[in-house]
């Protein structure tokens, strides 16, 4: 055998093994009997959006939703096996049953739910203005000037609404939020309307700044449940109990608090009904 | 590939896309003009100037052509700012270009500067020429048509690098595309319609350049 052939056998050889290995194998959603039985439940966080998830100084993962995860593992008896997902990859992970449940900010959406199920809500998602204190920009009217800069993140689904809704403001675009928040700290911006869920914990590096954060509820707002494989209902049910009473008992509450700072800026009212 | 090609989407947007191809030119004539005069005076002052001088220059250019375009406009734009100097993400922009684009041309023209005959040097200081003037009058004309190639491509280069500008929200061409792309989700439309924007624009410098360098100097350059 020449050496070309060699190397191309072996490329070959190559190829088949990582096929092999990469190739999805067909994962059935485990029901509820199923993840007690087997002692121990799988669920999705996403460690990319911090403090949801996020990675502590011991490279653990830890965060809001691994907190209630460990809340909901105790209601059910069984270990927790945290799996780290990202946004691209959390609904097939969860549709193709290589995880029970996916948190990872899982808004609930039509086109989403029909590739998963959706428990209760866990948590709402809340728009609004983020500026330096004492600036007067508490409001979109208060935005729609030609004098005020908005430092928004290139890409993201508040800008379509501020070209309709505040059209006179400057709109600067940067990469991403770390860049966006530290050119308002900066002054080269007055403020930003976007997501503010997690904003707090992101403007903890600016400590120097006075910062405001005002809700602005008029844009919408939406809730976060867990994601759970389509028609999978014995482990869907199971879970709305168990957060109707980790609401109750204020245990999401308490932990939301202390990730992001502060409370929720439109609170989840407990319901026993779903 | 399951991908169906609507252009359609995405060619409402090109008159828009091409006013940020307008600043995309702007910027890369500006960084570049800026960063030659650079380049000029560290070369004149690596091969006539003083000892501490030059260990500046030198430093200079060994720290712009060792870190990367990115890191320098990221400090121009985010670090000066907490030393009281605030750029406009446009000034920020050019002046980071136009430094870095100074470290490279200052080697082109360093170059340039070692291809002179020492003869001629003794003869314009013999005829009691300042440095200035020596280098205006008998430097410049001599390497003038040996470096315009080499001065081209760093000017094709300084067009390409000025997508970079859209991380510091400047709206060229390519945070223009990006714009329209986070609108249609027409990414490979978007980008497709860009890189073509990009390689007309391109074409026409390197012919500008062709035609100014058979004009000025007689330089025979090929562009296909």
């Amino acid at each position: 055998m020449t050496d070309r052939r060699a190397l191309f056998a072996g490329g070959a050889a190559a190829a088949a093994a990582a096929a092999t290995l990469l190739t999805p194998k067909d994962a059935a959603a485990r029901s509820l009997n199923d993840v007690l039985s087997g002692g121990e439940i799988r669920v999705g966080v996403n460690p990319t959006l911090p403090p949801r998830a996020l990675f502590n100084e011991r490279n653990q993962i830890d965060g809001f939703e691994p907190e209630v995860a460990a809340a909901i593992a105790r209601k059910m008896g069984v270990r927790l096996a945290l799996q780290p997902v990202g946004s691209p990859e959390r609904i097939p992970m969860v549709a193709s049953g290589r995880i029970d449940f996916v948190m990872g900010a899982m808004s609930r959406t039509s086109e989403r739910a029909k590739v998963i199920d959706y428990t209760v809500p866990v948590h709402s998602e809340n728009y609004g203005i983020v500026a330096v204190q004492g600036r007067g920009h508490t409001s979109i009217e208060a935005l729609n000037k030609p004098e005020v800069t908005l430092a928004q993140v290139r890409g993201t689904t508040a800008i379509a609404y501020i070209q309709r809704a505040i059209p006179n403001a400057q709109v600067l675009l940067l990469d991403n939020y770390p860049d966006r928040n530290r050119a308002i700290a900066q002054g080269r911006a007055q403020a930003s309307f976007d997501g503010i869920d997690s904003v707090r914990f992101a403007l903890r590096p600016f400590r120097q700044v006075q910062w405001e954060v005002t809700a602005v509820p008029e844009f919408g707002v939406t809730y976060s449940g867990l994601g759970v494989a389509k028609d999978n209902h014995s482990l869907r049910n199971w879970l709305n109990i168990a957060l109707y009473e980790l609401h109750t008992d204020g245990t999401i509450e308490r932990a939301w608090e202390k990730w992001f700072d502060g409370p929720m800026f439109t609170k989840v009212p407990a319901s026993p009904f779903f | 590939m399951n991908y169906t090609l609507i252009y359609s989407q995405v060619t409402g947007h090109i008159p828009y896309l091409l006013g940020g191809a307008v600043l995309t030119l702007q910027l890369a004539v500006i960084s570049f003009l800026a960063g030659w005069a650079i380049g000029l005076l560290n070369a004149s002052v690596l091969h006539f100037g003083p000892r501490p001088a030059r260990l500046a220059v030198q430093g200079y250019v060994t720290f712009f052509i060792n870190t990367p375009l990115l890191v320098q406009i990221f400090f121009i734009f985010f670090v000066l700012p907490d030393a009281g100097i605030l750029l406009s993400p446009y000034a920020a922009v050019a002046i980071g270009m136009s430094l870095n684009a100074g470290a490279y041309l200052t080697e082109i023209q360093r170059a340039g500067f070692q291809s002179l005959r020492r003869e001629e040097i003794d003869a314009a200081t013999a005829m009691g020429f300042s440095v200035p003037q020596l280098v205006w009058y008998v430097v410049l004309p001599h390497i003038a048509k040996a470096l315009y190639p080499p001065l081209s491509n760093q000017f094709i280069i300084q067009v390409m690098t000025t997508s970079i500008a859209a991380i510091f929200a400047v709206e060229e061409l390519t945070g223009r595309a990006y714009n329209v792309n986070s609108l249609t989700f027409r990414s490979l439309e978007v980008f497709s319609i860009v890189a073509v924007i990009y390689v007309l624009l391109t074409l026409v410098c390197s012919v500008a350049l062709a035609l100014l360098g058979r004009w000025l100097f007689r330089v025979k350059a090929r562009v296909f």
